[in-house]
């Protein structure tokens, strides 16, 4: 693949940015990504999510729908339309997500990929947000590993500018097409340069199950889902995650 | 801390990246939305690297859970599919857009 290298270095160059962003709460609806890219794959994508009050008396629960294509072999762009539920519903953000494969699947050692996110808040106090970061996957056999890190950063906030470090994992047990099993686990340290106390990270993890229910031709759903338990004081005890992808 | 593992993390993909070798190279067909031959036999325990012609003028999806491979390849193209390195066994494979014909697997032996 030739074109990697030019996201490489585009990436290069957008990176002093986030050197510049306050700690922000991961969304409920966060969900594991693969660095794979569909060629030519249309997909209608609607993720669900909500999570046990932690500093707020309210549970926490957002959605998300998009619209994804596979521009090319190894580019996928998509548009997200994100809601945010703490007591009362409402519209939060407007986010692009662009996922550049890296190398091919199985050609090395561990596959990769990239991720950027742009998220454009509809409280403009928030900024917006930029999010980027590497994403890995290995195979074991029949078990798919997935270990992904993000920077994140606000721009343009009413609060501090701190750019934190994420992370993200997921196991996947390759059962049945229609039905895999795993865990998946999400976390943040904190700003990336000075990770915050223990009792001030969040991390969970949970148990995972996955899926895909062919519908003829192109048409394909796909699913995931996991319920994740609190690993650290600031997480929220319990969070339910799905995600439903329509593709054609 | 955080910096050093930063690092290693960069590292490790560097290492990773420049561990390309040469594979052994097998040969797949699509044609009239069929994989030929429909029975690939590879060596086990090796990587190897498929390389599939897609002759008809649509595009097919090469997908195989059993590989945890999903590569749609345009029509009138080909691609490249790296599996492997598997324990001896039987694999299935399917062209996603036309599956009740085009279907295959790779014997490792």
């Amino acid at each position: 693949m030739r074109t990697p290298a030019h996201v490489l270095a585009i990436v290069a160059a957008a990176l002093p940015l986030l050197s510049l962003a306050p700690l922000a709460h991961a969304d409920p609806d966060d969900y594991v990504a693969v660095p794979a890219v569909e060629y030519g794959e249309r997909e209608i994508e609607l993720r669900l999510g909500t999570a046990s009050p932690t500093d707020d008396p309210h549970r926490q629960s957002a959605a998300s729908l998009a619209f994804g294509y596979g521009v090319t072999p190894w580019w996928a762009t998509e548009i997200y339309g994100k809601w945010h539920r703490s007591g009362a519903t409402s519209f939060d953000a407007v986010e692009w997500e662009n996922k550049f494969q890296l190398t091919e699947p199985g050609q090395y050692f561990a596959d990769f990929g990239l991720l950027v996110e742009t998220e454009f808040p509809h409280d403009h106090a928030e900024g917006y947000e930029l999010r980027i970061g590497p994403l890995m996957q290995k195979d074991f056999g029949p078990v798919q590993a997935n270990f992904n890190v993000f920077l994140e950063r606000h721009y343009h906030a009413s609060e501090p500018e701190v750019t934190e470090l994420e992370y993200q994992w997921q196991l996947r047990y390759r059962w049945q097409p229609a039905l895999d099993f795993g865990a998946q686990g999400f976390g943040e340290v904190g700003q990336w340069n000075d990770w915050a106390p223990a009792r001030a990270q969040e991390h969970m993890a949970g148990p995972a199950i996955f899926g895909k229910f062919p519908l003829g031709g192109r048409q394909v759903l796909k699913y995931d889902a996991a319920v994740l338990f609190r690993l650290s004081d600031a997480a929220p005890a319990r969070t339910f995650r799905a995600q439903v992808e329509y593709e054609f | 801390m955080p910096i050093r593992l930063l690092l290693s993390l960069a590292l490790a993909c560097a290492v990773g990246l420049a561990q390309a070798a040469g594979e052994p190279e097998f040969a797949l067909t699509i044609r009239d939305h069929k994989f030929t031959p429909a029975e690939v036999r590879i060596p086990a325990n090796t990587k190897v690297k498929l390389v599939v012609d897609n002759q008809d003028a649509t595009p097919e999806e090469f997908d195989s859970h059993a590989l945890n491979r999903e590569k749609v390849i345009a029509g009138k193209s080909k691609a490249t599919v790296f599996i492997g390195p598997l324990a001896p066994g039987r694999y299935s494979f399917m062209g996603e857009f036309h599956a009740d014909t085009a279907q295959g697997i790779v014997v490792a032996q």
